[in-house]
């Protein structure tokens, strides 16, 4: 298909506390709480319209446990939006959102809008952290701040689109050189996979890559 | 001598941890000390074969500066390490000496001497590093070491100063390259320029211990091919100057003239191939033997042997290969075996005497090597391929040893048994592994219908295996990954104190790839980087071109064995071909070349960059054909022969790794 941009995102946080589900909820519309616990990476992509305008997002889901990190942090290079998930049934994964920001502020381009999500919202009986608590750290670090679900699909497209809105503003605003791929954005081109030279904004050229 | 210069600089100027800047006097001191002692070398060290005159200006030498090659273990290569300046550019060299270090026992020290090339940093252009880490021990105890990483992601295995230096390396690399502390670790030195923030920011990147096996990666340094290591190890300044001259006449790279002799040797294995199909028993063993040896030979004999055994044809004709869309690049380099029928009941009783031992265990090897093992015989063959019964085992004995295992399992599992939720409190450590484990087991293989469903007792049984393991090698403890490997193993044992056992015993081997630095992860995509160097040197020029040379897009497929990219099934097969150690015990290695040759002209011709091609791998899953695959790395291994044994330093996983007091597993990296 095609697409006007394609975005890269990337879904960070602890090891457990529903990354992958999150990104099936989004791009299968469905819960599946046996599947795989991801090892380096996995690939999940799906296409939305923002103004109009078919938009591919391409979303990266690492895996979160500590002794992967020096390999997941390769992943970051070139991320236009990224979700940081916890766990609000687990405190330790709150706990840990800063040292994970620090490794996206390290590893990432400085643009890329960072999403933060509190996930399980439906466990809210064995809630650890209040979404208070959630909103004052995303403030404190200039985030966009939900809590959502990948068990009930609550707020999930949210949190997808939302994400993809503060990118393309940004587009609009300049903040990007689109031509630059290192910010995480491709533009839409008529040849599959290939690189350099803008071909504009177009969107009627033959889609990417699956 | 600049020793003492560089003591009185010291004294002046205690290192601290916490000085960030580098630009203390001290080090400029000690720069101009070592500047006075600057050494030209000439002819002498510029050898007869080059041309050219290019002067090379030593501006910093240190004898004593010493790799530790082993894994874990004692053996050490010492070596001068060397900057020089050549045509306004600065080098770095590192060459062994003639003789391995006394202290390293004599079985290591035959190892070492046979590694010895591999480790030799031949010009090294500081343009190609991207940052060099310092480590300096605690309290001054213990030696310094650096950690060279280059642009490309991978690092050189640790440098050890034995006879001090390192503070004169840092003076003399600043005189000539920029070089500034990172904001991040003061203990990590950026090198060059800093206009891309991105290098900046990769700077940090974590690679501790990482590279103790590693080989030294020299971008031109030649695989030597057996007959030429001699002369290689005393060419190191010519190539030296070749690789300058290499910028400019790409013909006179002295690697990319080997590549040329590895292709044509692939050409006429595989025009050997084709011959041989076309006169099965015709005599030419003469071309084997001249074209490429007594290796050749064997496989050629091998493939007669099982082609009467079979009644196949060695080489499968294209056509009834079944035609895989997505395999684009059919490329037959070399054809392997074609792979057999699995080990039958009545071939396994065979192997057997009758108190139960195996008479001839090559031959079993072999044979699951090329077949892999009937499904129904995997719980009996399993043992002994991993190791767990000895092939000269008795039934008798290996009855005894169950009684025994099983009474030692069930003690081990009760140290965890046993504690009580108020001890569990005051137990984090124990709590996290267990939380962690208990969320792993229920995400593993569920689609299995072994494992699937509520409530699945099996996966209880996993989870126990697992907190049982974490407990008997606490050190290494349970990291994900442990779950992959677990899962076939308890399929096909049905017992849990055998497969506790058969499981402990496979980490024996592959608990380094769950090393928290990464050790054995890094030391294993190194060795896969050489190896695809020495079998396909194009595509390894194209990782190269596009900053793919670390390899992570593999690191699924090193990690947990292939698990995530076959059918569960499939998995089995492949682990007992892989646990034969028939031709290779790193012949998963082998595998992931095969494979990568066979979509190379995809990953080429689509100009994938690291992205698309990380991508691209993971899509793979689930699209390999495994025979295939299998048989392409046979032949791969074949060829490669010693020249591919020699790409992978002693000790990478899954060899054995060398013990030592210090512990197998070593988790913190613990010099400040
Ligand atoms: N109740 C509830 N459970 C969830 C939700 N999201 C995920 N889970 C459960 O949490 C567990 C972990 O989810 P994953 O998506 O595998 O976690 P992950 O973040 O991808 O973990 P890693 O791959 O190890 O980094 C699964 O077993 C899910 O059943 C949710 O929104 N609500
Ligand atoms: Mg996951």
């Amino acid at each position: 298909m095609s697409y006007a941009y394609l975005f890269k995102y990337i879904i960070i946080g602890d090891t457990g506390v529903g990354k992958s589900c999150l990104l099936l909820q989004f791009t299968d519309k469905r819960f599946q709480p046996v599947h795989d616990l991801t090892i380096g990476v996995e690939f999940g992509a799906r296409m939305i319209t923002i103004d109009n305008k078919p938009i591919k997002l391409q979303i990266w889901d690492t895996a979160g446990q500590e002794s992967f990190r020096s390999i997941t942090r390769s992943y970051y290079r070139g991320a236009a939006g990224a979700l940081l998930v916890y766990d609000i049934t687990r405190r330790e994964t709150f706990n840990h959102l800063a040292s994970w920001l620090e490794d996206a502020r390290q590893h990432a381009n400085a643009n890329m809008t960072v999403m933060l999500i509190g996930n399980k919202c439906d466990l809210s009986h064995r809630r650890a952290v209040s979404y208070e608590e959630g909103e004052q750290f995303a403030k404190e670090h200039g985030l966009v701040f939900m809590e959502a679900s990948a068990k009930t699909a609550q707020n999930v497209e949210e949190a997808f689109i939302k994400t993809a809105g503060t990118i393309y503003k940004k587009i609009q605003d300049g903040v990007f050189d689109v031509s630059n791929e290192s910010y995480g954005i491709k533009v839409g081109y008529a040849v599959p996979n290939t690189s350099g030279g803008g071909a504009g904004s177009s969107s009627q050229g033959g889609g990417c890559c699956s | 001598m600049r020793g003492e210069e560089a003591a009185a600089a010291e004294a002046r100027c205690p290192r601290s941890p916490e000085l960030h800047d580098l630009s203390d006097d001290s080090d400029y001191a000690a720069a101009a000390a070592a500047s006075s002692n600057h050494t030209v070398m000439r002819s002498d060290l510029a050898d007869k074969g080059s041309v050219e005159t290019a002067r090379v200006d030593v501006v910093y030498e240190k004898e004593g500066v010493t790799i530790h090659p082993m894994q874990y273990g004692s053996g050490r290569i010492s070596g001068i390490l060397r900057l020089y300046l050549q045509q306004g550019s600065l080098f770095l060299s590192w060459e062994p000496n003639e003789e391995v270090d006394s202290f390293s026992t004599s079985s290591v020290t035959m190892e070492i001497e046979k590694y010895r090339n591999l480790y030799t940093v031949k010009g090294l252009p500081l343009s190609d590093v991207r940052f060099i880490r310092k480590h300096s021990p605690a309290f001054n105890i213990g030696v310094e070491y650096i950690i060279i990483v280059l642009s490309s992601g991978l690092a050189y295995p640790p440098f050890y100063f034995y006879n001090s230096g390192l503070r004169e390396l840092f003076a003399s690399l600043k005189k000539h390259v920029f070089i500034i502390r990172s904001d991040d670790d003061p203990n990590v030195f950026l090198v060059n320029d800093f206009q891309d923030p991105l290098q900046k920011s990769l700077s940090s990147l974590e690679l501790p211990g990482v590279a103790s096996v590693a080989n030294a990666m020299s971008r031109q340094n030649s695989f030597s091919f057996t007959g030429s290591v001699d002369e290689a190890r005393h060419v190191t300044p010519s190539s030296m100057t070749e690789y300058v001259s290499k910028q400019k006449h790409k013909s006179n790279d002295p690697g990319r003239d080997l590549s040329i002799q590895v292709l044509e040797k692939f050409s006429l294995v595989t025009k050997f191939a084709r011959d041989t199909t076309s006169s099965l028993f015709r005599e030419n063993h003469n071309i084997g033997a001249r074209t490429y040896g007594r290796q050749q030979q064997k496989h050629v004999l091998d493939n007669r042997a099982n082609d009467k055994y079979t009644d196949h044809p060695i080489t499968p004709d294209k056509g009834s290969l079944p035609s895989d869309s997505i395999e684009s690049d059919n490329l037959p380099l070399v054809w392997g075996k074609q792979r057999d029928n699995p080990l039958s009941v009545e071939e396994w009783s065979n192997f057997l005497d009758p108190e139960g031992r195996v008479m001839d265990s090559k031959a079993l090897r072999k044979k699951v090597f090329y077949g892999g093992v009937d499904h129904v015989l995997r719980k009996e063959v399993w043992k002994f391929l991993l190791g767990y019964h000895e092939y000269d085992s008795t039934y008798a004995e290996r009855e005894y040893l169950a009684v025994v295992k099983r009474a030692e399992y069930e003690a081990i599992k009760s140290q965890w048994k046993s504690i009580s939720p108020t001890q569990a409190k005051r137990f984090t450590k124990f709590r996290e592994r267990k939380g962690l484990i208990d969320k792993d087991v229920v995400r593993t293989d569920r689609s299995v219908p072994y494992y699937e469903g509520d409530d699945n007792q099996n996966v209880v049984v996993l989870r126990d295996i697992l907190l049982t393991y974490s407990f008997y090698n606490f050190d290494l403890g349970y990291c994900q990954g442990m779950s992959d490997f677990l899962a076939p193993i308890l399929y096909v044992m049905e017992d849990e104190p055998e497969s506790f056992w058969c499981f402990t015993i496979l980490m024996e081997r592959l608990g380094a790839n769950f090393n928290r630095d990464q050790s054995g992860m890094h030391a294993q995509l190194l060795a896969l980087s050489k190896l695809v160097e020495l079998l396909d040197p194009p595509l390894h020029n194209y990782f190269r071109q596009n900053d793919c040379l670390n390899y992570f897009f593999c690191f699924r497929w090193v990690l947990i064995q292939f698990k995530r990219e076959f059918s569960f099934d499939q998995i089995m097969l492949l682990w007992e071909v892989l646990w034969t150690h028939y031709l290779s015990e790193h012949f998963h290695l082998y595998l992931c070349i095969a494979i990568l040759k066979r979509y190379r002209s995809r990953i080429i011709g689509e100009q994938m960059d690291f992205d698309t091609l990380l991508k691209f791998i993971n899509e793979l899953s689930g699209q390999i054909n495994l025979d295939r695959a299998l048989q392409d790395a046979e032949a791969l291994c074949s060829v490669a022969g010693d020249n591919g044994a020699a790409c992978i330093p002693p000790g990478t996983p899954p060899s054995m790794p060398i013990e030592t007091d210090g512990g197998l597993y070593v988790q913190e990296d613990e010099v400040l």
